[in-house]
């Protein structure tokens, strides 16, 4: 029994002190340097509601790339908005004919596990025909070598038929 | 803006650090921050019983799956029943909290306050969900989805940097070396280390232009600071005579959109932290800085990664835009330069558990002012000022405070 008492018990130890050279009158904290950690499982799911932008998602998957021009001062959010936060107009949906510039990208190596990409994969910020500001997204299909990317070169928005696990997959971005 | 109450001024009393380490299997947040807050106290010739006032920063309820943190800090240094407010902006925490303490004191809703700010750093779970807790700190319906994450972001301004100044890699690696080497003479730094530009240049690539040596780390730690107005510190501190008297003269906080791609194109664009510009701007107003380059003596800029330090050099005035990589091939922001930066070690070389992060930086600067630094990072003191830049996002918060000394 004693410690085998805990289910969700890790390890005890005894810590080092972190400080040890700073403390000429020895260690203060020489009483508290036995340590237990423990687990603790969390697990949870959410029930997400994409809002008043959930019609984009929705034309992505009939192919259409849509976003919001506003009705006040004319402005196109590359990313859709709801409200335009230049004037505070509520604005409406347009859709765009998905062919832009490339501003910039990177190369990355390495990602977090949790994303499911392939490395090394390019994310690129494109500004797109009839939009004033851009759009984030992955970059696929530029050939053998990331050395055929070049800053300015013309993309094209492309959309896959493959299942995706989020409708923001539904869609990249493709040399044009 | 017009600050009209002269007479009633802010003082810095104080300042503790922990120390800052990949993982303080001793402690957790809550010791980390009694650790600092006790080394404020003794700094500051403080008792907790007379501070009327606390800040809480911390920027994740993920990561110590603790909601509310802020009440249980508080509890621990026996602040209640006593008020607590908690300030939250990602890596800019800290400096908004340094920022609060002015307002409160300023405004009369108290002549006291502690702040104090820890963040446990993540090594309680897996790495990768660590950085999943970190990626929430960007959009999550928008450019999470896409495999967006930090260094990815932050490369993408770079190379529209690169693109437009002609800024090089190899000026981006001088910062990893400087902060590495600044964090030698710092005792509670996490990563202290002297290494040369070849060697972040060889180390291993995440996103270009960014290697390893090029980021910081994630680190468990705690800072506080204190502050009181003169009346409440000459019957308080005891420390009051005794050390140079530093004042809190000057704060400014901006913003920017979220999202990368919606700041105004082209200009600013990708390529400048607009709200740093703006927070800045405030900041040097109020405290009489007119030239930061001359004005100030030393600084404490957010260097989350290499590129971020050098494009803030240029938002926060110290040079325009596109010139920072020369200046920094000249060592005008080395010690002994003419403006030192990160002298404690910064994000790279200190260490950034992100809402102790900015307080720390505060902490940097008091020393510097009151010459208690190492000396092999103790800057020359003309001007008598020290700057901060706390900034978290992408720039989406920035907060900008100085400290001058008064004597």
């Amino acid at each position: 029994m004693g410690l085998d008492q805990i289910k969700n018990l890790m390890e005890v130890f005894t810590a080092e002190d972190p400080m040890a050279f700073d403390h000429p009158d020895g260690d203060p904290w020489a009483d508290f340097r036995e340590i237990m950690r423990i687990e603790w499982k969390m697990d949870f799911t959410y029930k997400h509601i994409l809002g008043k932008y959930s019609k984009f998602f929705i034309e992505l998957a009939n192919k259409k790339f849509v976003t919001t021009e506003c009705k006040n001062c004319g402005k196109v959010w590359g990313i859709p908005r709801p409200l335009c936060p230049d004037c505070m107009s509520i604005t409406r949906w347009k859709e765009l004919p998905g062919t832009g510039t490339l501003e910039s990208y990177s190369v990355s190596n390495f990602v977090p596990a949790f994303m499911k990409v392939e490395i090394p994969y390019v994310l690129a910020m494109v500004k797109l025909d009839g939009a004033d500001t851009l759009f984030t997204h992955q970059l696929k299909n530029y050939g053998d070598s990331v050395d055929a990317i070049k800053m300015g070169m013309k993309v094209k928005v492309a959309y896959t038929d493959e299942k995706v696990d989020h409708p923001m997959l539904l869609m990249h971005f493709e040399p044009a | 803006m017009e600050v009209l109450d002269k007479q009633r001024r802010v003082y810095v009393l104080g300042g503790g650090v922990s120390k800052f380490a990949a993982e303080r299997v001793d402690g957790s947040m809550r010791d980390w921050i009694n650790e600092a807050v006790l080394e404020a106290l003794e700094d500051s010739g403080t008792r907790i019983e007379d501070i009327e006032h606390s800040t809480t920063s911390y920027f994740s309820d993920h990561f110590d799956k603790q909601l509310k943190a802020g009440a249980i800090f508080h509890d621990n240094i026996g602040m209640c029943p006593k008020p607590n407010v908690r300030v939250e902006g990602g890596g800019g925490t800290g400096g908004l909290a340094i920022r609060n303490a002015y307002a409160y004191i300023k405004a009369g809703l108290c002549d006291s306050m502690i702040i104090f700010g820890s963040e446990n750093m993540g090594r309680q779970v897996p790495s990768d969900v660590a950085q999943q807790f970190i990626a929430l700190a960007s959009d999550t319906d928008w450019e999470v989805q896409v495999a967006g994450f930090y260094i990815a972001y932050y490369a993408l301004m770079m190379v529209a940097h690169m693109e437009k100044y002609g800024t090089k890699e190899e000026q981006f690696a001088l910062i990893s070396v400087k902060n590495h080497r600044n964090a030698m003479y710092n005792p509670k730094a996490h990563y202290p280390m002297d290494i040369s530009v070849d060697d972040v240049m060889n180390s291993r690539m995440i996103t270009y232009p960014y290697k390893l040596l090029d980021n910081c780390l994630l680190s468990d730690g705690a800072a506080s600071l204190i502050f009181a107005t003169e009346e409440w510190a000459k019957k308080h501190s005891a420390n009051w005579e005794k050390k140079p008297t530093i004042e809190l003269t000057g704060t400014g906080c901006g913003t920017d959109f979220m999202r990368l791609a919606d700041r105004p194109y082209p200009d600013p664009g990708i390529l400048h932290f607009r709200g740093k510009q703006v927070g800045a701007e405030m900041a040097y107003k109020m405290a009489g800085v007119k030239d930061p380059l001359k004005d100030l003596d030393c600084f404490e800029v957010h260097d989350a990664y290499t590129g971020v330090e050098l494009v803030s050099y240029e938002d926060l005035g110290f040079c325009k835009p596109g010139e920072s990589g020369k200046l920094m091939e000249k060592g005008v922001f080395d010690i002994g330069g003419e403006l030192p930066t990160n002298t404690s070690g910064g994000l790279i070389g200190f260490g950034h558990p992100v809402g102790a992060t900015g307080i720390a930086q505060g902490v940097e600067v008091l020393r510097q002012l009151r010459q208690e630094a190492h000396p092999k990072r103790q800057v020359e003191l003309n001007a008598k000022r020290g700057g901060m830049d706390s900034h978290g996002g992408t720039g989406t918060f920035c907060a900008i405070n100085i400290f001058e000394r008064r004597d």
